[in-house]
Order: structure tokens, then sequence, then C-alpha cells
């Protein structure tokens, strides 16, 4: 059943109270018009309101968005400066890894270098004081031997020395310091 | 100092031998006593030995020597001794040798032998070194083991050696 049907059957019977859907046409005009009037103030005055409140809310949340974009941005740089920090960390640290290494093979090559000059000295001085004190030493035997050799044998000439030895060694010495003129 | 003291020494003991007419046996004998002082660690550390009271050590001298040198000899030495300048005795010996000698215009020639020799070596050395070396000279022979064999002669700065000791030491000096 359609809507002119229905407001039909309810004029035709005059005994019908008010029905509770279709009003009477006065109401309804008037009705209708308190009814434009009351969307005509609405969109006079709550449509620009709820419009620019809707802009205001809308442009809120642009704004939340392009901050958060804007942080989202933010956060990707600092964790892309992190991640270069990082790399670069890492860069340093085997940097500084393979410097220290060097560092440390040539001090090792200084110091087994040094070393060695030092052991080299240290031996041909070893080498030195050993001829030294074997030519010493030597020296020394030799004078000692010298020392009594000579006694031994002024004790042997000694005793071979007899008077009459003695006395020709005298009489030589005269005949000889005698026939030096 | 000490030199002094033996020029002194000297002229005093040189005038005393010469007024008793015994220069030459003084001489010798103050020379002989000499090279005995010096060769004698016993008898150089009893004249010397400042413990002994003086009477003491001059009464040694006189034993020592009593009949053996001139009384001038013993008189002498017992003053050195007396006067605690013993240790003089080979200087003052050996400036009174030299002052006795050159009064006789003669050189001192020192001779030192392993033996002793006879009065006829003695001779015939002093001729062949006054031969050798133009002087006129006065003999002191002293007798020294050291010397092992032969002679050395000493006349001024001029020395003749030709001892066995010398020929050891050139031996050793070639080692």
């Amino acid at each position: 059943m359609n809507f002119s049907v229905l407001i039909a059957k309810t004029y035709d019977d005059p005994t019908q109270s008010i029905s509770w859907l279709v009003p009477k046409i006065g109401e309804l005009i008037y009705g209708g018009i308190a009814s434009l009037l009351v969307f005509f103030m609405l969109f006079k005055f709550g449509w620009p309101a709820a419009k620019k409140a809707l802009e205001t809310r809308t442009a809120t949340i642009q704004k939340e968005l392009d901050d958060s974009a804007a942080a989202r941005r933010d956060a990707e740089n600092d964790a892309a400066n992190i991640r270069k920090a990082l790399s670069n960390i890492d860069s340093d640290r085997a940097k500084m890894l393979a410097e220290a290494d060097a560092n440390v093979a040539s001090m090792l090559s200084e110091g087994r270098t040094r070393i060695a000059a030092e052991v080299a000295e240290l031996e041909a001085r070893a080498l030195a004081e050993i001829a030294a004190s074997r030519a010493r030493v030597g020296d020394e035997l030799r004078a000692e031997i010298a020392r009594y050799a000579a006694i031994a044998t002024a004790d042997a000439v000694r005793a071979s020395l007899d008077n009459q030895t003695q006395q020709e060694l005298v009489d030589s010495f005269i005949a000889k310091v005698g026939a030096s003129r | 100092m000490s030199s002094q003291q033996v020029t002194a020494y000297v002229n005093a003991m040189f005038e005393i031998a010469a007024a008793n007419g015994a220069v030459a046996i003084v001489e010798d004998e103050m020379f002989r006593l000499a090279r005995a002082y010096e060769s004698n660690e016993a008898l150089r550390s009893s004249l010397s030995d400042s413990t002994l009271p003086t009477d003491r050590r001059q009464k040694i001298v006189e034993q020592l020597l009593a009949g053996k040198a001139h009384n001038v000899t013993v008189q002498l030495t017992s003053l050195l001794v007396g006067t605690g300048h013993v240790s003089l005795l080979p200087e003052v010996a050996d400036a009174l040798v030299k002052r006795a000698s050159s009064e006789k215009q003669l050189e001192v020639a020192e001779v030192r032998s392993a033996v002793a020799l006879n009065d006829a070596q003695k001779s015939r050395l002093a001729e062949a070194l006054s031969k050798a070396t133009g002087k006129k000279l006065n003999l002191k022979v002293v007798v020294d083991p050291n010397v092992i064999g032969g002679i050395v002669a000493t006349v001024g700065d001029e020395v003749i050696d030709d001892s066995i000791r010398t020929r050891l030491d050139q031996v050793k000096s070639r080692f």
C-alpha cells in the first residue's frame, strides 16, 4: 500500500480519530513550514559551525597526520643516522684495530731489531773481554813462568859456580877491561 | 837538611881521621861498614831500633868492631848511632870516601863481586880500570852475592857490567 492510498483512506472516514501517522493538512503545512524554518536555521547557523568544526577537526587530524609523517621521517632519519653511525663505528673500530695491529707489529719488529743489536753488542763485548782476559792471563802466566825460570836459572847457575869458576870470571873481567883500551 | 847533615858529618869525620893520620883506613872501613849495614837487615834493625837505649846500641857497635876496625872508625860510627843518625851511615861513608879520594885526586871505583878478591886481583883490577877509564882510582870492593858471578864496576857515571846477574836479567827480559 502506497502513501497516497493511506491518506485517502484516512480522510474517507471522519469518525476516525487523528491518524497516528498522517496529520491534518494544516498541521502538515505548519509542520512543514516549521520544519523548513528549522532546517533553514540549522543550515544558516548550524551548518557553518558544524562545517567549521569538521574543517577544524580535519585540519587537526591532517596536522596530526603530517606531524606523524614528519615524526616518522625524523625517526627514519635518526635510524638512518644511527645505522650510519654504527657503520662508522664499525669502520673506525676496524681502522683502529688495524692501526693497533700495525703499531704492535712495528714495535715488535723494532724491539726484535734492538734486542738483536744489543745481544750482538753484548756478545762482541764479552768476546773482547774474554780475549783480553785470555791475553792478560797469558801475559801474567808468561811473566810468572819467566820469574820462576829466572829464579831457578839463577839458583842453578849459582850452584854450578865453584870457586875456581868465580876466580876465572873475575880474571876474565880484569882481562877484558884491561884490553878495552 | 839530610844533605847538610851528611856534609857536616863528613867534614868532621875527615878532620878527625886526618888528625889521627888514618884517613885511608877510616874511609875504607866506613865504606865496608856501610855496605854491611845496607845488606844486613838484622844489623840495620838493631842499630836503628829506637826502643833500645842509645848506649846499648853504641855498645853493639863497639863490640861488633872491637879489634876489627880502627878506633876512630868505631868512635865515629858510635857517634852516628848516639845522635840517632845511623840511617845516614851509607851516605856519610860514600861521601867520606869521595872526599878522601878527591884529596888524593883519585876517582872512586866501586867494584861489586860475588866473591872476595885477593890483593893481586885488586891490584890488577885497579890497573885495568885505570887504563880503561883514564883515571886514577880509589878501588872499593864490595862482596855482593846478588852479582852471582863476575864483576860490576862503577866509576863515576860509567858502569862496566860483566856479571852473571845482568846476563840472567837479559835472558829473563827476552821471555
